[in-house]
């Protein structure tokens, strides 16, 4: 009978989901040797690695933090909640477009403002060289997407009692004791959470990337989901795709659980 | 408090389903009598296609062609001709395509040939890169509509002669220069397939080619060695180290505010550069590309034409629309109403035309030169190893001498496979 | 002291949360010379609504907006309706396997849309659902079930039992007990999942785009990639900031309605007492 409860479900995910990738995979298994001798998947996959590794962190402590603070009693607080979302609210590849034109050598403000306050002395051709341009995808990637975690951490605050903080704040522990011994061990759930789909998207960042910088320059910025996307739809080679999205996944589902477990903990009990 | 708002939740939840399975019913349309057939541009800037429909469908009223519009980017809309051609579906019957398409596409089978159709006589009447560009393995499968190759472009108020070579240009750069407020050369150096028309124009100059007649890669012979070299040698000395963040327009913005003495794009920028408010209005002179001494100049072929899909069920009709959209008369109302080059020699002779556009003559000695890149099926791997190893080049991540190897290296194994 | 350390904070939040975004708003309203003027000007010299007029001239953007908020809406409802329901199953019903049948849900979260395409596109061709919202609704919604199932299951866990036994004791049925106790206990994490969901769909590009094929169909980010200037190569950009800036409202709006309706009644919610 319970089972009844997983029907809809069931019938959306294997309905829509996993005949298209049944009838796409299996094409690549053949092909999982040649991934070995693979020198720009090796390039691509540790460009997707600290790509993840380093926005994720941000994200989860620009998140934490803001989570916080709108969790305080603020005057005017419903709207400055949805202005805290509205990053995560504008389209990715439309955004990325905006984001060419504010680190545009000659016309963005992200040369003109700092060079007006004196931070920098020449316009800085943000997307032109390898570190500047990766950072540059991590940097537009924070500010859209710290607001998923945001919102995720937000929701899960609400389920800390408060009458646990009074009580400690009755013995004398400061906010910042209250914090690491009460308020971050009840987030762990949705601290977990928030990192296995930040992960999980972060590994397959997309969009952003071929718009902002189309890889370059030097490939230094080309992540997993682009040459994927290019075997598939631009080299036309549909079974090394396959074999590539096979391990990609893997990989990921390794990965993101593992993060995501980690965190999370006993809390699942 | 809660349940007032749960109960309104539940009822706008039971308003917006109904809404949602009345609107699913209503998304299938009708199909009309007749033959009906698609195909896939940008959006119709102008309302030349609607112009061009008109006409043909006034003298053929029992086909009805439908431009199905996308979005502007290239890369954007093959993914979508491809989306259709893999999951074996007839959305498009016609084949609107970019010169780069026509190898692969023709490759996988999606493509009618044309070789009946499109006899060698007739093929004459076009550009004949525009021609070569559409021929794969022997067989034709594209006939040219609009024509574009890239043109050096040059402050002709400050510039008397343009440069021939390559020696010439740095020179002339480097004595009327003066950055920031004025560069000297600009190109597209992004990390995108603009990088490669750009570079292989300068290879070509130097008389160096990527495949050879057999097919074998020969670009890290000494040509394509002494082209990077010069290519990157131009970077912080006459071109700025922005130009690897410049796409077409990024450089034409530049060179617009007169901020640079010569600029590699294609002939979109001369009537922007003549339009009443433009800084450089009458300043602007069109060249085709340098060359090394003793070698000749080559313009890298861009251009779009028709082809008919091999799913597609009338293609008779599909050849009479081609046939009508790619006549004198369609290339008149795309050149009127949007600009378009036009793919047909005799266009280039029509005093109208050549009133209206004073530039097409020198144009028109470029187009003769155009070249195809690489007429591969795997051309789309050639291309991102040229991009990956030229951009490493010019950002100092690779030497000239390691990028060129390299990019030799990786598309013989690309061959290879 | 505090309230002014908590009041530069929320400032600085306000300002990173919307900094590119009025960057949007400015070039959106900015003359078409004046969006290439360097040094950019940070206010206007002269209002222009050409870019706004210029987006609905050559597209029918509110069509757009129309269709975006039908998917967007219509996915989020499917997503959540299916989502909950396996999610109290996989949570509370004990299920033999529950815990390796989530994560075999959450495997399904880990592929690109675009990897899926092209068999997803027969799929729904077969169906019929090419150039119907029904195809783009169901598609969307099983994509975000994964993360639906996940966030509600998290929460569903963190409820004490004894508040379902209770009503378990009263005579209520399963499915009463989810709909009329742990549904509106878990309104903070609906809200959220709803959010995130609803905007995961009002933003979705490639199955969008590859699903509706008739312009009347078409959804607002593919409606903003077909924006265009005079030539092939010109990037509107003072059209695709007009286009960002009335992308957004809506959402924000709808958000700003969400939080009032649903997050409000949880700071004086029951799961405290």
């Amino acid at each position: 009978m319970a089972w009844i409860y997983l029907l809809p479900a069931a019938v959306l995910l294997l309905g829509l989901l996993a005949v298209p990738l049944a009838a796409t995979l299996p094409a690549g298994l053949p092909l999982m040797p040649q991934l070995f001798g693979d020198a720009s998947l090796l390039q691509v996959s540790g460009n997707t690695l600290a790509f993840a590794g380093i926005t994720v962190a941000l994200e989860l402590v620009l998140g934490v933090l803001f989570a916080l603070l709108l969790n305080q009693p603020l005057r005017g607080q419903g709207p400055v909640r949805a202005v805290a979302i509205l990053p995560w609210a504008l389209p990715t590849a439309v955004m990325a477009l905006a984001w060419r034109w504010i680190f545009n050598d000659t016309y963005g403000i992200a040369n003109d403002l700092p060079v007006r306050l004196g931070l920098l002395s020449e316009p800085v051709a943000w997307l032109g060289r390898p570190a500047l341009a990766f950072a540059t995808i991590v940097v537009a990637d924070v500010w859209k997407t710290t607001p998923f975690v945001t919102i995720l951490l937000l929701a899960g605050l609400q389920s800390v009692p408060d009458d646990l903080h009074e009580a400690m704040r009755i013995d004398g522990a400061g906010p910042v004791r209250r914090f690491f011994w009460i308020t971050l061990p009840m987030l762990r759930p949705a601290i977990g959470l928030a990192i296995t789909f930040r992960l999980i998207h972060a590994l397959g960042i997309f969009d952003l990337v071929w718009v902002l910088t189309g890889g370059g320059p030097a490939n230094a910025t080309k992540t997993i989901a682009l040459y994927i996307y290019d075997q598939f739809f631009r080299y036309g080679q549909l079974a090394y795709g396959a074999a590539l999205t096979i391990v990609a996944a893997l990989a990921m589902f390794v990965l993101a659980g593992a993060a995501g477990a980690l965190i999370r903990g006993r809390a699942r009990g | 408090m809660r349940r007032p708002a749960s109960s309104a939740a539940r009822g706008a939840a039971r308003g917006l389903l109904a809404v949602l399975l009345a609107l699913a019913l209503v998304g299938c349309a009708e199909e009309p009598e007749g033959i009906r057939l698609r195909f896939l541009d940008r959006p119709d800037e102008g309302g030349a296609w609607a112009e061009i429909l008109s006409r043909f469908e006034e003298r053929h009223p029992e086909i009805d062609v439908e431009l199905v519009e996308g979005p502007t980017s290239t890369d954007t809309r093959e993914g979508m001709y491809a989306t259709t051609f893999l999951s074996g579906e007839a959305t498009y019957d016609i084949v609107y395509m970019d010169v780069i398409w026509v190898p692969r596409f023709a490759d996988r089978g999606w493509l009618l040939p044309l070789d009946d159709r499109f006899p060698e006589a007739e093929r004459e009447a076009f550009l004949p890169g525009d021609v070569a560009g559409s021929v794969f393995e022997g067989s034709v499968y594209r006939v040219p509509l609009r024509a574009d190759a890239g043109v050096l472009f040059y402050r002709s108020d400050l510039i008397e002669e343009p440069p021939e070579t390559f020696a010439e240009l740095v020179r002339l750069c480097e004595r009327h220069q003066d950055p920031p407020d004025r560069h000297g050369f600009l190109f597209q150096g992004q990390q995108y397939e603009g990088l490669v028309c750009s570079f292989l124009e300068v290879l070509w100059g130097h008389g160096g080619r990527v495949l050879d007649r057999d097919g074998r890669v020969v670009l890290d012979g000494p040509e394509g060695h002494a082209a990077l070299d010069w290519l990157v040698d131009l970077v912080g000395r006459v071109t700025p180290e922005a130009v690897t963040t410049y796409q077409e327009e990024e450089s034409r913005h530049v060179f617009h505010e007169g901020r640079a003495l010569f600029l590699r794009n294609w002939p979109y920028v001369w009537s922007k550069a003549q339009a009443a408010d433009s800084p450089v209005r009458g300043k602007v002179g069109i060249a085709p590309m340098v060359h090394a001494p003793g070698g000749e100049s080559s313009a890298a072929l861009g251009g779009w034409g028709f082809g008919i899909a091999s799913s597609c069920p009338h293609p008779d009709a599909a050849w009479r629309f081609i046939e009508f959209a790619t006549s004198a008369e369609a290339m008149r109302i795309l050149n009127e109403r949007n600009g378009a080059i036009p793919a047909r020699r005799a266009l280039y002779r029509d005093p109208e035309l050549l009133r209206r556009h004073p530039h097409y003559s020198q144009l028109y000695e470029v187009l003769l030169r155009s070249r195809p890149r690489p007429v591969h099926p795997r051309y789309a791997e050639i291309s991102d190893a040229i991009q990956m190893h030229v951009s490493a080049a010019l950002v100092g991540e690779e030497t000239p001498d390691e990028a060129i190897e390299r990019a030799g290296d990786q598309i013989r194994g690309i061959l290879d496979r | 002291m505090k309230r002014a350390g908590l009041g530069f904070a929320v400032l600085l939040l306000i300002g990173f949360s919307t900094g590119p975004f009025l960057w949007s708003v400015v070039t959106s309203v900015k003359p078409a010379e004046e969006i290439y003027e360097a040094p950019p000007t940070y206010l206007p010299e002269e209002i222009s609504t050409e870019s706004y007029t210029e987006v609905f001239a050559r597209r029918p953007f509110g069509r757009y907006l129309l269709n975006s908020l039908i998917v967007a809406a219509g996915s989020t409802l499917v997503a959540l309706l299916a989502g909950s329901l396996a999610a109290y199953g996989l949570a509370r019903l004990g299920l033999p396997g529950a815990g390796g049948i989530e994560r075999a849900i959450l495997f399904f979260a880990l592929f690109p849309p675009a990897v899926l395409l092209v068999p997803l596109f027969s799929v729904a061709r077969q169906l019929g659902l090419i150039n119907s919202y029904l195809g783009l609704i169901l598609v969307h919604a099983a994509l975000n079930l994964p993360f639906v199932v996940w966030t509600l299951g998290a929460f569903f866990r963190g409820f004490p039992r004894e508040i379902e036994e209770a009503a378990r004791v009263d005579g209520f049925s399963r499915l009463r007990i989810l709909v009329r106790i742990v549904l509106p206990l878990s309104a903070p994490a609906i809200a959220a999942t709803a959010i995130l969901t609803f905007i995961f769909s009002w933003n979705e590009f490639v199955i969008a785009l590859t699903f509706m094929q008739r312009d009347a169909m078409r959804t607002v980010p593919v409606g903003i990639s077909m924006l265009s200037g005079a030539t092939v190569y010109d990037v509107p950009w003072g059209q695709i900031s007009a286009a960002i800036v009335m992308t957004t409202l809506p959402v924000v709006a709808a958000v700003l309605a969400f939080q009032r309706w649903i997050l409000r009644g949880l700071t004086a919610g029951s799961i405290k007492g």
